[in-house]
């Protein structure tokens, strides 16, 4: 249980936690923008940088790194705001904005950093996309792996295999969901849902028609969890209503 | 000392009150088809709790993908956690009673949590249909309820 | 034919000499690619039919080896007649049959295939006569140009193998890092590291499985060190690699080489093919109970493939992209397993160092940066190729007396050291010594070898936004100062060579540097400021040229240049006329020749050709404002 110090207050936290847990803790803020509670950090975007000086390095020695994903070690000395980190966080935003100039997200960090306007040649085609990866993440991490990010450098989006409808998506919903920019879009009703162009069959309520998940989607977690789909298929209201009549035969009730 | 939520069925006179209660204590303002605890009415002034049975083995605790539901050591209930969650509503679709419940107004998704360990809609049940009581009172069988006694509380 | 114990080694390695040695006269024809597009495959077919030819002849006994590179690669193509060590340059197959008759048989050189130094005027006979092999010493490419690199049997009568003799049946493993450590050997990929520490790193990490990886991707552009000794020497690679496995305890390995390298890959198969019939590669290697064995595998075209990291993904089969660099790969690096990763001429020289002793390697160069280290020089510089030298050496040596001085004799600008993550250095700084810190310390970069040799017609800026566009195209894309930067980098530079620039430019670009360099997650994005920084330390005159003045001071800018004919100089020889692609040039042989400013597009061909320096650059608003008069 490593102990370091965040902005001069000592935190003790877990063997495993990374820096920015320990700035949580110390209840310093750091901001981020690829990085997720649920999923392995990235460290893709950089919003997240500070200084830190480990416990053996000369007490002037910092070194910038992001704190999503270096682990937090004793003795260690994290400085979130030092001059030059909240410099890097400022181009890291105003080259964002470059990207994005009209995606809200981007612009309400970039104005917290002073960043009104890019500085920088604005994208010709704009979209939201700020290229976190968390859908891709989300996605591998459910283990579907339906998308990926293809090209490289400035060309780099987020895709389904040849731009096709994808395969293996099981239509879950989890990269829209995920997206801190709402960036990808789907439709979604109780008999149809498409998302990336692929069209699913919802699994509806035999009695009240209502839908929750995909075919799809109930298959792919039936396997893992061997739980029985039928499970999936009654909407929540219908497996209550069932749970009561249960209870009122158990109970022998009037 | 251990904690449960005790239902006892046939104590319910469906008044409704715990899903108001529930749906006020957590921001629902009163929206009362969005409270964790739902009453089946199976007749004037006769209705079965179901609420979620923070299953040992959960179906919901298995199928999520990012840890978003876990055990509270403290309160046993099994908790979501928000930062988690990806709306994948795996969960919804998993629990075999109904128990989680999706709220496309909030989107995301809600389920009894016990309120951390003391459950808001408790105080507000007239007859001690639903209880937070301890472990060793869970099998004590309810009381029989006098109902022509509360026939005048609810009256017109 | 596998060697089974130390004895079976030496004595085929006896026999092997003596085999060598039964060959009197030799003719090696360099074959690395350089001369292949020369046509240098050509020449040695030649002379081995011409040999063939004159078989029946016992008195002649003449033998043709198609060796590796021999380095002189602007000379190409090159052959080389042993025992006389006589240097033939640009040898074509109409050549053959009197190299054969007159020097071969008749002992008389032919003095216009000799090389002629640029300084003296003179005819050199000798290749290691010839300044540009004489200051050299050649470690890792000890046997380039001297063996046949598809003959095993060759590269062991030359050494290869001894060295992993000795360190089979003389030493333990930890003495084996030691001598590596005794020699100081840095990794000469560009980081510098050292080798012995890497070493001892990995070793130290738990587990019991772990890797040995050769980093051939080469990437910068100017750089082909690696390709030469993958071409022209794989078994000092083999070695190399073998040497570290046996130290570390590891028993699997793979030699990544970059898709652009096809010969290196051939060669580098046949090598391994080889080693493992004799039992050098495999299990048990000559009987010592030790195994190890090697893989190829290629990368897909991407310069960030050369990254650590990103080479481990890419070798696992996913997209090369670099991770966190907390996570040393010596403890989780290939498939999360303790991995040791060296470049191509760092395994080239472990050999030697085993068999010869850490000391004589550290005998030479400096203080902290010990041995040798093989330079591409290029660019405008009279005597370009591959050289390997002490660290130490001057940059001043290095050009001019190596190099021959600055091509055409035009006044030196800088030399570029170290790639794309590289940097600059002016003329000021030419009596630096080449050493990993000192390079450092000026802006620059040792890099991996690369030296791009610039005169006074080249653009600072230009330069600059070269390696830009380079590295843009190559950023892998996940962290956004590299992704984002580099654009807009180009950006901010392409304004200012089209003369739109400001001054605010320069501080968002010197801002932007600042940013990349702190922010990106790898050293692509991190060093790519290097080249911007190091041109804006030594000539930020030339910037605020193209800004305040709309002016390329280098005459090389298209937007801000235009090019005058002057009339006194002008003799009327055609040259431009015929050299202009866009047909922008009026004129009749012996009269003035003029250009048309409407339809020339400033490539400067006709300057490039003019052999009377006739053509001179003018800035576009000079040119403007004299037509508004």
């Amino acid at each position: 249980m490593p102990t370091l110090t965040v902005d001069g207050r000592e935190v003790t936290v877990d063997a495993d936690a990374t820096i920015l847990d320990a700035a949580r803790a110390a209840g310093v803020e750091v901001p981020t923008l690829c990085q997720f509670d649920g999923l392995e950090p990235w460290g893709g975007c950089r919003l997240c940088v500070v200084d830190m000086s480990q416990a053996n390095w000369d007490d002037d020695w910092f070194k910038v790194v992001t704190a999503c994903n270096h682990p937090a070690e004793e003795g260690m000395n994290v400085v979130t705001d030092s001059v030059r980190v909240l410099e890097t966080r400022q181009i890291v935003l105003d080259l964002l904005l470059a990207r994005c100039p009209e995606t809200p997200l981007v612009q309400k960090w970039a104005r917290e950093y002073g960043v009104l306007k890019t500085s920088y040649t604005p994208n010709p085609e704009p979209d939201d996309c700020i290229l976190c990866g968390l859908c891709t993440r989300v996605c591998d991490h459910i283990g579907v792996s339906a998308i990926s990010s293809i090209n490289r450098g400035w060309g780099r989006e987020i895709a389904p295999p040849f731009n096709e409808p994808p395969p293996d998506c099981i239509g879950c919903l989890a990269c829209a969901e995920i997206c801190p920019t709402d960036c990808i879009s789907y439709t979604n009703s109780n008999t149809r849902r498409t998302i990336w162009g692929k069209e699913f069959e919802m699994l509806r309520d035999p009695r009240t028609g209502e839908a929750v998940i995909t075919r799809e989607q109930a298959e792919h977690f039936a396997e893992r969890s061997g739980i029985p789909i039928a499970y999936f298929e009654k909407s929540d209201a219908s497996k209550r209503r069932e749970m009561a009549k249960t209870f009122e035969r158990l109970g022998q009730l009037k | 000392m251990r904690m449960i939520f005790k239902v006892s069925v046939e104590r319910c006179i469906a008044c409704g009150k715990c899903e108001l209660a529930c749906a006020f204590a957590h921001g629902s303002e009163g929206r009362p088809a969005k409270t964790r605890i739902n009453i089946h009415r199976r007749g004037p002034e006769i209705g079965t709790p179901v609420v979620c049975f923070q299953c040992l083995d959960a179906g919901c605790v298995k199928v999520c993908p990012t840890e978003a539901l876990v055990r509270n050591a403290d309160t046993g209930a099994v908790d979501m956690v928000r930062d988690r969650c990806i709306s994948c509503r795996m969960c919804v679709a998993a629990c075999p009673f109904g128990n989680m419940l999706w709220d496309e107004t909030y989107h995301c998704i809600q389920k009894c949590d016990l309120c951390g360990g003391e459950p808001r809609c408790v105080p507000f049940c007239p007859t001690g249909a639903i209880a937070w009581v301890p472990v060793e009172e869970a099998a004590i069988p309810p009381q029989p309820l006098n109902r022509e006694a509360f026939a005048f509380e609810g009256g017109a | 034919m596998r060697i089974e114990s130390i004895d079976q080694f030496e004595a085929l390695r006896a026999q092997a000499r003596e085999s060598e040695e039964s060959r009197t006269q030799q003719i090696h024809v360099c074959c690395g690619t350089g001369c292949l597009a020369w046509g240098s495959k050509e020449v040695a077919e030649a002379f081995a039919s011409e040999v063939a030819k004159r078989s029946l002849d016992a008195s002649v006994e003449l033998f043709v080896k198609s060796t590796g590179c021999h380095g002189f690669c602007e000379r190409g193509p090159l052959v080389v007649l042993q025992p006389s060590g006589i240097l033939y340059t640009k040898v074509k197959p109409s050549h053959v049959e009197e190299i054969v008759e007159k020097t071969l048989i008749g002992g008389e050189v032919i003095t216009k295939l000799l090389y002629k130094d640029p300084v003296s005027e003179e005819r050199i006979e000798k290749y290691d006569e010839i300044p540009f092999y004489l200051n050299q010493v050649r470690v890792a490419m000890r046997n380039i140009g001297r063996i046949d690199p598809t003959d095993i049997l060759d590269a062991i009568a030359h050494g290869a193998y001894s060295g992993l003799a000795k360190a089979l049946y003389e030493m333990t493993p930890d003495e084996v890092i030691e001598e590596v450590e005794i020699s100081g050997q840095r990794g000469r990929g560009g980081a510098g590291f050292s080798t012995a520490r890497k070493w001892r790193s990995c070793k130290a990490a738990p587990g019991d499985r772990r890797f040995v990886l050769c980093n051939g991707d080469e990437g910068d552009p100017g750089a082909f060190k690696d390709r030469s000794i993958m071409e022209g020497d794989p078994h000092s690679v083999l070695e190399g690699m073998i040497i570290g496995a046996y130290a570390l305890g590891s028993h699997e390995g793979w030699i990544y080489v970059r898709d652009e390298y096809p010969l290196a890959v051939v060669n580098l198969t046949i090598a391994i093919r080889e080693a493992r019939k004799y039992g050098l590669l495999g299990e048990d290697i000559m009987g010592s109970g030790f195994g190890f064995d090697v893989k190829i595998s290629r990368g897909g075209g991407a310069f960030v493939c050369g990254e650590s990291s990103a080479l481990m993904r890419s070798l696992e089969g996913k997209t090369g992209e670099p991770r966190a660099k907390y996570v040393h790969s010596t403890e989780k690096g290939l498939f999360d397993l303790p991995t040791v990763l060296n470049n191509v001429e760092t395994w080239a020289g472990i050999g030697a160092i085993i068999e010869y002793g850490g000391d004589v390697f550290a005998s030479m160069g400096t203080q902290r940066s010990k041995g040798t280290k093989a330079f591409s020089l290029v660019g405008k510089v009279k005597n370009t190729g591959l050289i390997e030298l002490p660290m130490g050496t001057t940059l001043r040596h290095i050009i001019y007396t190596i190099g021959g001085g600055i091509l055409n004799d035009r006044p030196f600008k800088a030399v570029q050291t170290g790639g794309p993550s590289g940097g600059c250095v002016p003329e000021e700084l030419l009596d630096l010594p080449v050493d990993y810190e000192e390079l450092t310390e000026a802006g620059s970069m040792m890099g991996s070898g690369g030296m791009i040799v610039m005169d006074d017609r080249t653009c600072m800026v230009d330069v600059s936004r070269f390696f830009l566009a380079f590295l843009e195209e190559e950023s892998c894309g996940k962290c956004t100062p590299c992704r984002e930067g580099l654009k807009q980098m180009l950006h901010l530079y392409d304004r200012i060579i089209a003369g739109e620039g400001s001054n605010e430019d320069l501080d968002l670009i010197e801002r932007l540097a600042r940013g990349m360099r702190l922010g990106s997650l790898c050293e692509l994005g991190k060093s790519a400021p290097n080249p911007v920084l190091s041109t804006l330390r030594y000539f930020r005159s030339e910037y605020e040229s193209h800004i305040a003045d709309k002016e390329c001071p280098a005459g090389v800018c298209r937007d801000l240049t235009a090019f005058v004919i002057i009339e006194d100089e002008c003799d009327g020889c055609h040259a431009c006329f015929k050299a202009c692609p866009v047909d922008a040039i009026a004129g009749v042989v012996k009269e003035l020749h003029v250009i048309d400013h409407e339809v020339c597009i400033s490539c400067g061909a006709c300057l490039d050709v003019c052999p009377t320096d006739a053509v001179r650059t003018l800035p576009k608003i000079v040119l403007k404002n004299a037509e508004v008069v």
